[in-house]
């Protein structure tokens, strides 16, 4: 057991060591020249897409509210005409309807 | 903290200036930091750049100015996480190759090729990415952060945002992960040197 422990501290400490080490071995980089003007570049290429999905998003929504103005009017609009035929009852509905049956019985009835 | 609060104010406005002199500020400890968490010298500038890339469009959202390195820290890690995930790197110094290496590179040292400091330097970064490979790219940007660049459980905690104990548990099963691959590598050399010296 203390040889099992003994040997798991030694591991510790190698492995502490190897990290103290490669901090040392990975020193902080210098960057290179076109570091910050290549920064730029990104913010400038992104806010430019930002810039057109913004336009695109509102084109997107007004044309949706456009759309939704028109469908709105569309079913509006047959159902305004729609109240004549509705103020009448099922009867005189079917009464019309029949209109032309009538006239054949009218004709039959003469001979 | 390396500027003052006033300066981020200003880059929160919208202050191109302030904005530069913050990034020159900080610039160089990010370098670092990413380089160790990524071991790829090549995209370091790369992920440097995404993370002061999410800081201009996120700064309006810091309130105060104590939060401003654990976040930036944040975007460091979140940045060097999606890069590692996106290229899922396969260590080309593998577990089992690890003890051929250092013989390749001995020899190198033999030919006079290589200096014997950068031998060393070289054979160290190659030995702590191998044992960090065993662990996930999440645990091993979690291990470095503790063991290489020295923050606390209090830094860590503001990072991360989840309490001490929860990062105790991870960071105390990441390396014993770390000391189990370690413990194999030694186990190895030491049976293929055996071997040689059967031969």
């Amino acid at each position: 057991m203390s040889i099992y422990s003994n040997k798991r501290g030694n591991q510790d400490a190698e492995l502490n060591a190897l990290f103290h080490s490669y901090r040392a071995a990975c020193p902080d980089p210098e960057p290179s020249a076109h570091f910050m003007p290549e920064i730029w570049r990104r913010i400038e290429e992104r806010q430019r897409s930002l810039f057109f999905l913004g336009r695109w998003a509102r084109a997107f929504v007004t044309a949706a509210a456009v759309l939704s103005l028109g469908m709105a009017a569309y079913l509006y609009i047959p159902l305004e005409g729609n109240t004549v035929f509705s103020a009448e009852s099922y009867v005189e509905a079917v009464a019309a309807g029949h209109a032309v049956d009538s006239a054949e019985f009218v004709d039959s009835s003469l001979e | 903290m390396l500027v003052d609060f006033e300066l981020i104010k200003r880059a929160q406005a919208g202050d191109s200036a302030a904005f530069n002199e913050v990034v020159l500020a900080y610039r160089k400890r990010t370098l670092g930091t990413i380089a160790r968490l990524i071991s790829r010298p090549e995209d370091v500038e790369d992920v440097a750049q995404e993370v002061f890339l999410r800081l201009y469009f996120s700064l309006d959202q810091l309130r105060t100015a104590e939060v401003f390195e654990p976040w930036l820290y944040r975007l460091t890690v979140n940045a060097a996480y999606d890069y590692l995930r996106k290229h899922r790197r396969r260590m080309e110094s593998r577990m089992s190759d690890l003890s051929e290496q250092q013989v390749m590179l001995a020899d190198a040292v033999a030919g006079g090729r290589v200096d014997h400091e950068v031998r060393q330097q070289r054979q160290v970064r190659e030995t702590v990415d191998a044992l960090l490979s065993a662990v996930s790219e999440a645990d091993r940007i979690l291990l470095t952060l503790k063991e290489v660049e020295g923050l606390s459980l209090k830094e860590l905690e503001k990072i991360y945002r989840v309490n001490e104990n929860a990062l105790k548990v991870r960071l105390f099963r990441a390396r014993q992960r770390v000391l189990k691959a370690l413990g194999e590598t030694g186990s190895e050399s030491r049976g293929k040197g055996t071997a040689k010296a059967e031969i």
